[in-house]
């Protein structure tokens, strides 16, 4: 049966259950205070930590040769997503729906997770910024003007509320016009401003990059001196580059994922539904999720004695990767039956693309294992596990950072603060996959 | 290092217990779901975005309907009811566990939410 418009992916998760949900937060609190209590008194994570990768494998991934197949990988992928955007058929048998929302958006986490800047190596506008600076003769790392570092991030945590914005909460996020608007905004902008910035304009800009660069200081994979090298997830976060936005980019990522789960709950859906503007409503809490995640964390990181060389306003930024790994632990729980099972129907639908019979990657008479879904036990403790993880690690890399950044005598009471508000996070989190 | 590896792991077995423990309570009895009355009238339908438990299986829903059109059912994979107008029964079967969106999309209303287990 074709269905002709309308919602991408099939059923959602169950809740879980109270006792699961409880279960969690009495864990992510108690692990919480234990790590204060008992952990180092002296920062561990520094660029020295790690091993060289195995010379065998630092040669492969630093030759040219691997730069060039990951950058025709990007293309070929991204041209593919063009032709079925472009010129593929309005209906939800149109891979692309699947290849925008769940491949890119949501595989990228899992993939930069495993193998580190994935967009970074493989961004179809970066080789394109590449090839025009080539031929004007700028400089490819700045281009013609260079990119201005003091707006940081901040252009890409737009961008990344574009794009929640436009999956969440537009009014046809299933129809291909708005992937095609959308793509094309993006195309242009990352264009030009590729020609004006150079590669820094990606760096920063890019929202994909931004997003995957960022999931990829949790992975083994980091450089030093530009050396390949297997270092502690931990070390790598805590290697992040503090640059204005970087808080308004784990902002919206973390406050869409709970916007996306809160929208679903029934008592939202009452409130909208028989509200004369759900349209506006819906914006209106997406923009309130964001906003109170970053003035939670701000609030959290700011209320804390500092010494003289430490600005308080500063504070918010030298701590926001320590909100990565919970945003990673709960897009996990979020979105793990989605990757899993739509992706698999993209994948389907990506070998006719065109709905014409033709099976271009060998995958079109392949059907969907819905195993995951057959076990809803097993996937409501994962999430939970995923969520408690990420809180753990967070309050890990925070302490980590309170440690080397606090006076002496406000490092302990000083993390307080910071501690509450992770705890809300997660305690938050974990109420939403509970009541939705 | 070693006392805080050690506490972190104490506690997420406790907590995994405690999941493993409190999720094996639902005993699904599948003998059959009442049928979910829907009512179309005048550009308008009831319910209107309630949570329905139902078990895996065969659910019916009786359609009253003023004039003809869709009934989405947002299962893996999708499904789809044409009903037509006055009062006719249409089944879906709905086989693994999740949260339903039914909706009509003509409405863009969403009608009821399938908690099925």
């Amino acid at each position: 049966m074709i269905i002709q418009t309308h919602g991408i992916g099939g059923s959602q998760d169950l809740p879980i259950s109270p006792i699961l949900a409880i279960a969690g937060a009495v864990a992510a609190l108690t692990i919480s205070f234990t790590v204060l209590a008992v952990a180092w008194r002296k920062p561990r994570y520094s660029e020295s930590v790690g091993d060289p990768a195995p010379r065998w494998l630092a040669r492969l991934v630093d030759s040219a040769g691997w730069a060039i197949a990951l950058r025709v990988l990007g293309l070929l992928l991204f041209g593919y997503l063009l032709w079925v955007t472009y010129l593929g058929p309005d209906l939800l048998t149109n891979p692309a729906f699947g290849m925008f929302y769940v491949l890119l958006w949501v595989g990228l986490v899992p993939v930069s997770l495993a193998f580190g800047p994935v967009w970074k190596a493989i961004s179809p506008t970066r080789t394109i910024s590449r090839g025009v600076a080539r031929l004007a003769r700028t400089d490819p790392e700045t281009g013609l003007v260079g990119y201005r570092v003091r707006l940081g991030y901040w252009p890409a945590a737009l961008g990344l509320f574009a794009f929640v914005w436009t999956e969440l909460v537009s009014p046809r996020p299933d129809e291909l016009g708005t992937i095609q608007l959308w793509i094309g905004v993006y195309l242009a902008v990352m264009l030009v401003g590729g020609a004006l910035g150079g590669q820094q304009f990606h760096e920063h800009v890019d929202p994909f990059e931004v997003y995957s660069t960022l999931v990829s200081r949790m992975s083994f994979w980091g450089r030093r001196h530009g050396e390949l090298v297997v270092r502690s997830p931990m070390a790598n976060l805590a290697m992040t580059p503090v640059r204005p936005g970087l808080v308004a980019v784990v902002a919206v990522l973390f406050g869409s994922t709970a916007f996306d789960s809160f929208k679903d709950s029934p008592e939202w859906l009452s409130v909208t539904q028989s509200s004369s503007s759900p349209y506006l409503l819906n914006n209106l809490a997406l923009i309130g999720f964001c906003l109170a995640v970053g003035a939670i964390f701000a609030a959290g990181t700011m209320a804390t004695g500092v010494g003289p060389e430490t600005r308080r306003r500063d504070l918010p930024g030298l701590f926001a990767h320590s909100v990565a790994p919970i945003v990673i632990g709960y897009v996990v729980a979020h979105y793990l039956s989605f990757l899993v099972i739509v992706g698999q129907t993209t994948l389907i639908q990506m070998s006719d693309p065109m709905g014409n019979g033709s099976n271009l990657l060998g995958t079109a008479d392949w059907s969907v294992n819905y195993w995951l879904l057959e076990h809803p036990t097993l996937l409501a403790n994962t999430k939970v596990l995923a969520v408690v993880t990420g809180h753990i690690l967070g309050v890990i890399a925070a302490h980590d950072r309170a440690i080397s950044l606090l006076p002496k005598r406000h490092q302990l009471t000083g993390q307080l603060p910071l501690l509450f508000a992770m705890v809300a996070f997660t305690v938050g989190g974990l109420y939403l996959l509970f009541a939705s | 290092m070693k006392r805080l590896a050690t506490a972190i792991t104490v506690l997420l077995l406790a907590a995994g217990l405690a999941g493993c423990g409190g999720d094996s309570g639902g005993d699904s009895g599948s003998q059959g779901n009442d049928p979910i009355e829907v009512t179309f009238s005048g550009g308008d339908v009831t319910p209107k975005g309630e949570r329905v438990d139902v078990s895996t299986g065969t659910i019916t829903f009786d359609v009253t309907a003023d004039e003809p059109g869709t009934i989405h059912v947002h299962s893996s994979p999708e499904q789809e009811i044409s009903y037509e107008s006055g009062t006719h029964s249409y089944d879906v079967e709905i086989d693994k566990p999740g949260v339903v969106e039914v909706e009509s999309h003509d409405l863009d209303v969403v009608i009821v939410q399938l908690e099925v287990k």
